[in-house]
């Protein structure tokens, strides 16, 4: 696999990764994050809604530099 | 009420011109109740919620304002999608991504940092140093700036071609300096748009453009805010504060495009050094 694909596949899964991070962030309070994840506290209700909005943006960021990379090759625009 | 009506009118005004005038709106809103003897604190949850809704009509003004450019660059963002390319000759695209791309440092820096920098930082002297080197940053760029060539092309074009990827960046992570209270962010923006070789004009209108996203998405992430408990009492006021705030922005955001088309940084660099040092003065004696 030469070094482009493997950057887009590195790209497609850190975006789901991180996508799914965010939901987690979202519906769970910090007591039931794994505790490996930043954010977790023991015992509080808090729910880190920043985190996961930050998350979810970089994930969302890193899938649609995948697109790009994937698509053809680069042409001048005709349609206006 | 913890702010009447006078008092809200009053920062609103203040918000909607200092937010777009590169003298920072956070120092502003902090220095002044604290001048005047206002029981305001930066870090009241009331004050919180009134700023959302400044901000939120000040980011709905910019919008409009520059409406028209937003759908083509909407346009070209989503032609960029669907053709999996920027095409090279596509400059609504091109900016689209650019803007995109420089708000996402701002973005994370802000939801990262915004809570600590804003206990760290809350006290009006502090907001009247900052304000001070703020002056000195805006100075600084006028100095440092690369002299843009003459180009006879549309202003998007010339942005988009002069801004690389790197530096836009550079330009949008510089926004989060506005976290600090005296720091501005269009100060900062129009000050690396004017580092990387962009005009005065174009720096201008690159900065408000950029700044859009991230003023409406800052507002609208802390809108529960002001719809939920901590929104009692203040939600009058909000309103008029945000009027206020919409008008100023409006007539702000006029002024500045035109004065920037052969005007300089160097008087708000001087307004800002001489506030800040007098308000800093003023609070280290009294």
């Amino acid at each position: 696999m030469d070094s482009k694909k493997l950057l887009v596949v590195l790209a497609i899964v850190a975006g789901l990764v991180l996508i799914a991070l965010g939901i987690v962030y979202w519906v769970e309070p910090a007591k039931s994050l794994p505790s490996f994840v930043p954010g977790h506290e023991a015992g509080s209700s808090h729910h880190h809604v920043k985190h996961g909005v930050a998350a979810f943006l970089v994930g969302l960021a890193a899938l649609v530099f995948a697109w790009f990379n994937t698509g053809g090759k680069r042409t001048s625009r005709t349609a206006a | 009420m913890p702010i009447s009506y006078f008092q809200a009118a009053l920062l609103g005004l203040l918000q909607g011109v200092s937010e777009l005038f590169p003298v920072s709106s956070l120092g502003h809103s902090v220095i002044l109740p604290r001048l005047v003897g206002w029981h305001i604190h930066q870090n009241d949850k009331f004050f919180i919620t009134f700023l959302v809704a400044t901000h939120l009509a000040t980011a709905l003004v910019l919008l409009l304002f520059f409406g028209r450019d937003w759908v083509r660059i909407v346009k070209g963002l989503g032609r960029s999608l669907r053709d999996r390319e920027i095409a090279p000759d596509d400059t609504d695209a091109k900016l689209g991504w650019l803007l995109v791309v420089g708000t996402i440092p701002a973005g994370l820096l802000g939801l990262l940092l915004e809570h600590k920098l804003r206990s760290v930082f809350a006290s009006a002297q502090s907001a009247a140093i900052f304000l001070c080197v703020n002056g000195f940053l805006l100075y600084g760029a006028e100095l440092l700036r690369r002299r843009a060539p003459v180009v006879e092309e549309e202003d998007d074009a010339r942005i988009a071609r002069t801004v690389s990827w790197r530096n836009v960046v550079l330009v949008g992570a510089a926004q989060a300096l506005a976290l600090v209270p005296g720091l501005s962010r269009s100060g900062a923006t129009m000050g690396g748009g004017l580092l990387v070789g962009l005009s005065h004009k174009d720096a201008a209108r690159f900065a408000f453009l950029l700044a859009t996203p991230i003023i409406g998405a800052a507002a609208a992430l802390k809108l529960p805010e002001l719809a939920g408990s901590a929104g009692n009492g203040v939600r009058g006021p909000a309103l008029v504060g945000a009027l206020c705030s919409a008008v100023t922005a409006y007539l702000a955001v006029r002024f500045l495009m035109r004065y920037f088309e052969r005007n300089t940084l160097t008087p708000f660099a001087v307004y800002c050094f001489l506030a800040g040092g007098a308000a800093a003065i003023y609070f280290a004696v009294g």
